[in-house]
């Protein structure tokens, strides 16, 4: 809002009163009074006449005399400075026209009467039509339609990499023919060239792959759209009638993969909160956290992309942290609802660099200014992303996080990559730690944003590495465990979503005994509700 | 009918301000959430009525910071009435609404949003403002997004961003015109209508201006002289020239020529309080949020498409959500859901009559929670408490007897404070006690306040914050006896919640509250009250779940471990405030011996556990408390705390007055008191036990002693003849242990005679051990009751034992 913050004044009120034993001789009294007063004017008189010792009888009097001269005051108080606000204007003292302008902007933006007249935009249209479908019993048509489009992807996913195969083969044998045939019919200028056309033949072959996969993506995303959007009227028109006529042929069930290896696994339902408990599940998983995020189907063959499907435009979301620059994301299936996640990618880093580096800057003055630390290595870092489109080198702090968006990834909607530097190495970080406060803000986010489930590296690390010893674990995951007890607890003040379940990812290389020792540690941080037990039946 | 006739309420929905980045305020702690600020302020709106304002009925904080707004609304606003007033017409709204606003400028209100469509017009002319609290609620607009009010009423002081109570005058300035000449600044966007009405500063008659810029100057005069006249001095360019409301209102009056018809008094359902009304139409299903979703005024976007892209370190969030727009629009209910609910209801129920016999409901069998949803039973129960508590402090028994069946939630502010005999003229006393002056406590109450039942929104708002804190200041200062304990904050809080609006009676109820409960435990020095309150607590473990206070005594896991803050607080600090109400439902019901048997409820909750527990876990676990069915514990609490006789949980530091008969008399010096595993029971009580056959007596006296004289029934067990270490019942011989497992199968209470206490107490020590309930001890002894009741003493008979 505009109005500025209203400017306190200090004013005297004076009250006199005679002495009992002499009319004339007066007694006076000075209070300063804060306009405009926001208490009560009748506390303010009891504790004068308990201070001043003011005889009782004035009480009634000083209540009136109080009242009347706080609310004439505060009248004056209004009346004066809006008698200037308007001299100012009649002298053409005040900028008029930004003001207008803000108030323009300001009804403009926020208030509907006054708002440009602005449909559903796309994404909510396709949003709204493919949450209905999906609820509907055109479900499993849709799974089966997007289950082909993958397959189709997959496939030729496998000629490609059959195909580069086949003429890496044939490189190498062409090659090694000519090595063998050198210095005596060939020199080396000729293997040069021949490496040189090799390389050029490779990377013809993978670009020809490329822009036939982006092409069968962008048809295949268009396809999609288009038959979701008359599936959609074709159902609203009439219920009865099944969207099943899907624009491919029925397509026969995938067949059963092989069952995953068992991992190691752990489930607690726990209780935070002093008085009023909160109900939360914790997972402690050792797996690879890329395989939430991966684009391959699971053992549920089409089925276990039912879940995601159904829950994408729901309020019950769930998202994956990345914690690790190395571990890109990337997908093979068609993104049928966002952009890609390199286009993704390059859009934040575009729209974040203005205010990353503004911010950058204003800490590296404010570090300057206060002590040097902001001088020291590694305070400030500039980061080059594996995940990011090459060409960008993007400002960014370690605890920072870009958020992407995904339809079709195995076990999340919404990936969080926070970006952290090397100091996770060490053995010794504190709660103060940007990657914890980072994780704090994703935390945050998720609940205001209706993520109810998220995993998170509890080590904040995915792979295991040498230093990594098993004190080090623990001492991590203790850390890492208490601090998001804070956050969960201060997130669910945010008013959105309550966090249903946290999965706790362990890198999956980690041995079963420290896994053991990890599942140890969790009951001792948060309360875990006992088993549920059956009360004994009052004797009869 | 018309269909706005049948509406009697109506919702509108905006979402409060989100706080930039991760911002901190002065104490370190995260902000208050915008919405939370407005919940906190919008509560005294609540608590306005007015006959020319819309009662506001409810004010609901959704998820993602929306608020929703619930309030009276009547017949259509200004806006919707398409054919033009008459003068005479006019002149009656006016006079209404100056009325409304006279009220509110006096209540230090402004409204600042008057506008033509939340001005509300019934078919018997009956004007009512609609939503005036707006300005009031968001801090002046801090806490909203968007601009309040609408340009063309916007006044020049106001869209140079100053504007006070005054601002509304014109405003009504405005709208008297627009009445008189029709819409002003008709299909004109926001920018220019404020720089025409900015333009006006330099107009000599600001109202002959409007109506010629709008070729309506003849229309203008043609308006009768006394309204132009009020007009005029509405419309003036500096605020301290404006009319006051009172002014109006008085001009307004003599020349006011319509006087409106009373309207009689609604019978049967539309009669009763518009409040109850909406509390039963949303126990009978009626949905807030499904009618502004209807109307589009909530409107679901997917989240995933409003995700943020980005979030800096530093909490700042880059992209996402825009955030809706505000709509002005609003939300009609009808009752007909309620009026269906409860069309059966014979006429005559809606007055029930203070002597007749009661009917007796189908859900009284139910647990109270779901009483509490039901809506005819809450029909019943809260006409019929209204009844009471109109005629309070006379019906005081009358409200402590319906109370302990249960109490309606909606008016259990009300009824708690009847319990604790509230009377008299509490906002005056109130008002006399300084709650402003610094003390040296304050820090201690400024540290403890943000973590007092911080999950209810009503309490971890800055208007909570300070009511606490005023609140506790003030007992202090009127109880200088005592000193702040940790755990004042959390007593306190019960009685804020449920009087937020109220602070004198909040105030009021803590102080009859702490004597009843809590005599002397808030002294510097509560050392012996505490101790003396966890004995009693042990012994009346030992009396009722004597198994495990054995074990619990073995691991030497003694109260003083866990149970402080359970008492000192009377839970208050250990549950949330939703099952604290009905724990302290029936503690104001039955009285202060009953947290001593609620302690032994929640234990015997967690008996499974503790019975499982050492010494480490039973602190672990109660650290932090597992979940407790209060339902049950305080079903459990009464049924033990009625079972048990009075004098076992007699108490010396207490308010009650002193006992003088020899009779009623059990107390002993607090050391003693401290050794002792069995309570000790009065010579009445004994007797009366006695006369209904309730008690089996065990004489622990010698052989000899017991044949000379003997209490008739009673068992003769030998002290002497006891092997303590064995702890079985069967070891006390065949026919004791037969007459004992009889006894105890019988729930009779088992009290042991004696003629000295130290064998006595070891003896019952025993039986305790040997896992018997409901043992304690005869105070005084044989001798004792020999010298005030020799008539139940006898001579056995030779056969009896042997």
């Amino acid at each position: 809002m505009t109005t500025e913050t209203i400017q306190n004044t200090s004013k005297t009120f004076e009250f006199s009163f005679p002495t009992c034993t002499n009319e004339e001789l007066l007694y006076k009294l000075e209070v300063p009074v804060q306009i405009p007063y926001d208490g009560s004017t009748r506390e303010l008189v009891q504790r004068v006449i308990k201070m001043f010792h003011i005889p009782v009888y004035l009480e009634d009097e000083l209540n009136e005399k109080l009242a009347e001269f706080v609310s004439e005051e505060t009248k004056n108080f209004h009346n004066e400075r809006d008698a200037k606000l308007i001299d100012q204007f009649k002298n053409s003292e005040l900028n008029v026209e930004s003001i207008i302008k803000n108030w323009e902007k300001q009804f403009k933006e926020n208030v509907v009467d006054f708002a440009e007249q602005k449909g559903t935009s796309d994404e909510e249209v396709f949003a709204a039509a493919y949450h209905k479908l999906v609820h509907s019993p055109a479900l499993e048509t849709i799974m089966q339609v997007e289950s082909s489009y993958a397959k189709t992807v997959m496939d030729m996913l496998k000629n490609r990499d059959e195909d580069i195969q086949k003429l890496t083969q044939k490189q190498t044998e062409e090659m090694e023919e000519k090595m063998r045939l050198l210095n005596e019919s060939t020199t080396e200028e000729e293997i040069n060239a021949l490496a040189a056309q090799h390389f050029e033949q490779q990377s013809l072959a993978a670009g020809r792959w490329d822009s036939q996969l982006d092409a069968l993506r962008h048809t295949q995303r268009a396809t999609h759209r288009a038959w979701v959007m008359s599936a959609i009227n074709e159902y609203q028109t009439d219920e009865r009638v099944t969207p099943s006529t899907s624009p491919l042929c029925s397509v026969p069930p995938d067949p059963p993969l092989a069952p995953l290896t068992p991992r190691l696994e752990e489930s607690f339902t726990i209780h935070l909160g002093s008085q009023l408990k909160q109900t939360h599940n914790i997972r402690l998983v050792a797996m690879d956290m890329m395989d939430l995020c991966s684009g391959e189907r699971g053992d549920g063959g089409s089925w276990s992309r039912v879940q995601p499907a159904l829950a994408l435009y729901s309020s019950e979301l769930s998202g994956v942290v990345l914690a690790d620059a190395r571990c890109a994301l990337r997908p093979s299936t068609t993104e049928h609802h966002f952009a890609d996640v390199d286009e993704q990618l390059r859009r934040i880093a575009l729209a974040v660099e203005e205010p990353a580096e503004r911010r950058n800057s204003e800490r590296q003055r404010q570090g300057g200014a206060r002590a040097r630390r902001a001088l020291q290595p590694g305070d400030v870092l500039v980061t080059r992303h594996s995940n990011l489109a090459d060409a960008h080198v993007v400002f960014h702090l370690p605890g920072d996080v870009l958020v992407t968006r995904h339809s079709n990834l195995a076990d999340a909607h919404v990936v969080f990559h926070l970006v952290v530097d090397d100091s996770l190495d060490s053995g010794d970080i504190t709660s103060r730690h940007p990657a914890i406060l980072g994780l704090r803000n994703i935390l945050k986010a998720a609940c205001c944003n209706d993520v109810t489930s998220i995993a998170i590296p509890l080590l904040l690390r995915h792979e295991l590495t040498e230093e990594m010893t098993a004190a080090w674990c623990m001492r991590r995951a203790e850390l890492v465990l208490k601090c998001v007890k804070g956050f969960v607890l201060e997130a669910s003040g945010g008013g959105g979503a309550a966090l249903r379940t946290l999965t706790a990812a362990l890198p999956a290389a980690l041995s079963p005994a420290l896994f053991a020792s990890l599942a140890e540690l969790l009951p001792t941080i948060f309360r875990v509700s006992g088993p549920v037990r059956a009360r004994p039946l009052p004797a009869a | 009918m018309d269909n706005n006739e049948n509406c009697k309420f109506a919702a509108c929905t905006f979402f409060a301000k989100n706080h930039p980045g991760e911002t901190c305020g002065s104490n370190g702690l995260p902000l208050t959430p915008s919405s939370i600020t407005i919940l906190g302020r919008s509560q005294r709106l609540l608590t306005i009525e007015h006959s020319n304002l819309c009662t506001y009925l409810d004010i609901i904080r959704g998820k993602h910071e929306r608020i929703i707004v619930v309030a009276e609304v009547i017949g259509k606003s200004l806006s919707e009435y398409t054919s033009k007033f008459s003068y005479e017409e006019i002149i009656n709204i006016s006079l209404q609404v100056t009325n409304a606003l006279m009220f509110l400028h006096k209540q230090d209100i402004t409204h600042r949003t008057l506008s033509d469509d939340n001005i509300v017009l019934d078919s018997n002319g009956r004007v009512k403002l609609f939503n005036y609290g707006m300005y009031y609620m968001t801090d002046g607009g801090n806490e909203v997004p968007f601009p309040l009010g609408l340009p063309r009423y916007l006044s020049p002081e106001t869209i140079l961003n100053g504007g006070g109570p005054a601002a509304d005058v014109w405003t009504f300035g405005i709208i008297l015109l627009e009445l008189c000449i029709g819409k002003l600044w008709k299909n004109i966007k926001p920018g220019p209508t404020l720089r025409r009405i900015l333009t006006l500063v330099h107009a000599n008659n600001t109202a002959e201006r409007i109506a010629r810029e709008h070729d309506c100057f003849e229309v203008y005069k043609e308006i009768p002289e006394p309204i132009r006249n009020v007009i005029e001095k509405c419309l003036k360019i500096y605020p301290s020239e404006r009319a006051t409301f009172d002014e109006l209102h008085e001009d307004l009056l003599k020349i006011n020529t319509i006087t409106l018809d009373d309207i009689k008094k609604s019978r049967g359902l539309m009669g009763c309080k518009l409040q109850h009304l909406y509390y039963w139409w949303q126990l009978a299903g009626g949905d807030i949020q499904a009618e502004l979703k209807k109307n589009g005024l909530i409107k679901n976007s997917p989240p995933i498409l409003s995700m943020p892209i980005a979030i800096l370190l530093d909490g700042g969030t880059i992209g996402g959500k825009t955030g809706a727009l505000f709509d002005r629009r609003i939300a009609k209910y009808s009752l007909d859901i309620l009026k269906n609910r409860l069309s059966h209801i014979p006429p005559q129920d809606f007055y029930p009559l203070m002597h007749e016999r009661r009917k007796d409901y189908d859900a009284i069998a139910l647990p109270k929670i779901i009483r509490e949803r039901d809506t005819e039973y809450q029909f019943y129960r809260l006409l019929w408490f209204q009844r009471l508590l109109h005629g309070y402090p006379y019906t005081t028994q009358y409200i402590r007897a319906e109370a302990e069946i249960d109490i309606p939630p909606l008016v259990r502010g009300d009824v708690w404070a009847a319990l604790l005999g509230v009377v008299g003229n509490i906002e005056e006393q109130y008002e006399v006690i300084d709650k402003e002056t610094p003390t040296p406590t304050d820090r201690q109450i400024d540290v403890d306040i943000p973590r007092c039942h911080q999950y209810c929104w009503l309490l971890c708002g800055a208007a909570g914050h300070k009511t606490l804190k005023r609140l506790l200041k003030a007992w202090l200062l009127t109880n200088p006896q005592y000193v702040y304990w940790q755990g004042l904050d959390s007593l306190t809080a019960p009685f804020l919640y449920l009087n937020f609006c109220n602070e004198a009676r909040a105030f009021a109820c803590l102080s009859a509250f702490v004597p009843r409960f809590l005599h002397k435990f808030f002294l510097k020095d509560n050392s012996a009250v505490i101790k003396e309150y966890l004995a009693k607590f042990w012994q009346m473990t030992a009396f009722h779940e004597p198994e495990l206070a054995t074990h619990l005594h073995d691991i030497t896991f003694v109260p003083e471990l866990f149970a402080i803050p359970w008492f000192l607080t009377m839970f208050s600090h250990v549950f949330p405030l939703h099952k604290i109400v009905h724990l302290w439902d029936a503690l104001l019901v039955e009285g202060p011996s009953l947290p001593l048997f609620m302690g032994v409820g929640i234990l015997r909750q967690l008996r499974e556990t503790l019975l499982e527990s050492g010494f480490n876990e039973c602190i672990l676990l109660f650290s932090d408390l597992p979940e407790i069915d209060i339902g049950e514990c305080v079903k459990e609490s009464i049924e033990m705390f009625r079972s048990s006789p009075k004098s076992i949980s007699f108490r010396r530091y207490t308010n009650e007055p002193e006992l003088k008969d020899p009779m009623d008399i059990v107390e002993v010096p607090l050391d003693v008191l401290l050794s002792e595993t069995c309570a000790r029971i009065s010579l009445s009580d004994f007797f009366s036990l006695t006369c209904q056959d309730k008690c089996c007596v065990i004489d622990i006296r010698s052989n000899l002693l017991y044949e000379k004289s003997c209490i008739e029934g009673s068992i003769n067990i030998p002290y002497s003849g006891v092997h303590l270490g064995q702890h079985e019942l069967k070891a006390l011989g065949v026919q004791p242990h037969k007459l004992l497992t009889e006894a105890i199968r019988q729930k009779k209470i088992i009290v042991i005679a004696s003629a000295e206490d130290e064998t006595a107490q070891l003896f019952s020590d025993y039986l305790v051990k040997c896992g018997a309930p409901r043992v304690c001890v005869l105070h005084g002894g044989v001798a004792a009751l020999h010298s005030h009741v020799p008539s139940l003493f006898t001579v056995p008979k030779k056969t009896a034992h042997k």
